[in-house]
């Protein structure tokens, strides 16, 4: 789990041109919209996408965008749920 | 045939970002810049003192260049807000539309992503700059090719002109990208081999030097103590056949706005070092200016669809200080600049006329 945080954190960075923030700076925990990242709705848009480039992952029911694009973690564990399904 | 407008128009602010150190308006070329090469690449500004972090990053270059012209040119003005936005771009945010393009193909049509669509179209500068000075009034773009800084001027001068607007922030934005450099070389465009920039026009040749540049003007109905010039008319003609059909349109230009050939204090041409495109610069300079002193500029811009917004950008910037940089190269000097005129054409097509005078 570790693992997918630190290089989902990489591509997080590299999809929303996150200039001057490192993996370091993103708690695995925060929240990416609103506090933490602050990031909006075009980003979330980028993020189903990477979703489901990357990681072969449909978001079947958008309800559920809000809890899994909480926060780097909850990307993670929606990743290892389904992938592994 | 009366003049565009009836209303003096004034320039009062100025905003250039090119190959050369322009961004900063207490310059002016007292150190150009000289590239070896077939490509003059404009020289990036520091974008984070013009845009917001969490808007910087999502903003392709063109965009950020033309953010950073168009707030130095307000400043410039000490205007914060204009009545209108109006822009010119010849291939628009090229760069988004070959990021998004390539992703298409890329991935087979799938995973496309919003940010570089919604960059990719060409009013993107002018929307971005209103959203960051939340200008709601009108605003507007215009992808002509090589009329589109003139398509451009002509509807900021009748937007005031008709008294829908008293202010208006008018300006281009065109950039270059290696595809684009290299399609364009293809097509015999560009030079072969690296040249000095600077030695250019001493060296001419099949095809010139690519360049890029955003560069915004303030234009207002009233004078104050910031004006650089008065933007008086603008002209263009489609393919003319002849260079006396050219000198029969300079004529008429001339005439509706008052003035003689004697009285233009300088000519700025629009010629490139491209052997294809001098014959009508010299027939036209020594056919209707033969007293005048001339010369071109686009050694210092390089060739692109709206290299003529540089042209009015350096004549604001001499009528103003009243003085020419020694880098134009001048035959003669002359005692007071009145009048000047810009005679461009891009790739033989579009050919304009714009002329500027002294407030």
């Amino acid at each position: 789990m570790e693992e997918l945080i630190e290089k989902l954190k990489k591509e997080v960075i590299e999809q929303l041109n996150l200039e001057d923030i490192s993996p370091e700076d993103i708690e695995a925990d925060s929240p990416l919209f609103g506090e933490g990242l602050g990031l909006d709705s075009i980003d979330a848009l980028e993020l189903i996408v990477l979703l489901e480039k990357n990681y072969g992952l449909k978001i079947e029911d958008p309800k559920d965008g809000k809890k899994i694009f909480h926060s780097i973690r909850t990307m993670a564990e929606y990743i290892t749920e389904h992938q592994t399904a | 045939m009366a003049s565009a407008v009836n209303k003096r128009i004034y320039i009062n602010g100025v905003g250039c970002l090119s190959p050369q150190l322009t961004l900063d308006n207490r310059l002016f070329l007292e150190e150009p810049v000289s590239t070896e090469s077939n490509r003059l690449k404009a020289i990036d500004a520091n974008y984070k003192e013009f845009v917001p972090p969490e808007m910087v990053r999502r903003m392709g270059r063109i965009i950020k260049m033309g953010v950073a012209a168009a707030k130095t040119c307000l400043a410039d003005a000490g205007c914060q807000m204009p009545d209108a936005i109006i822009t010119g771009t010849g291939l628009g945010c090229i760069e988004d539309t070959e990021k998004f393009l390539g992703n298409m193909i890329k991935n087979n049509e799938e995973f496309l992503t919003p940010t570089a669509f919604i960059q990719s179209t060409h009013n993107t500068v002018s929307a971005q700059i209103a959203l960051l000075v939340q200008c709601h009034g009108y605003n507007f773009t215009y992808v002509h090719r090589g009329f589109s800084f003139e398509s451009a001027i002509l509807d900021s001068l009748l937007q005031i002109e008709n008294g829908r607007a008293s202010t208006v922030l008018l300006g281009t934005a065109d950039e270059l990208t290696a595809n684009s450099l290299q399609i364009q070389k293809r097509l015999g465009f560009w030079r072969r081999n690296p040249i000095d920039n600077l030695k250019l026009f001493d060296h001419p040749d099949k095809g010139t030097i690519a360049g890029e540049g955003a560069v915004f003007f303030l234009l207002d109905e009233k004078k104050n103590s910031t004006t650089y010039t008065v933007l008086q008319d603008v002209e263009m003609l489609f393919m003319p056949h002849s260079a006396d059909e050219i000198r029969s349109q300079i004529n008429g230009f001339l005439n509706r706005n008052g003035i003689s050939e004697s009285d233009i204090s300088l000519l700025l041409v629009g010629q490139n070092g491209d052997t294809r495109h001098q014959k009508v610069y010299d027939e036209v300079a020594e056919g209707s200016f033969p007293n005048v002193p001339a010369c071109g500029f686009k050694h210092l811009c390089g060739e692109y669809m709206t290299a003529s917004s540089f042209g009015v950008w350096l004549a604001a910037k001499i009528m103003k200080e009243q003085r020419i940089p020694e880098i134009l190269q001048v035959s003669k000097k002359p005692s007071e600049l009145k009048h000047i005129l810009l005679y461009n054409h891009y790739q033989g097509i579009n050919h304009s006329l714009i002329l500027l005078s002294q407030p």
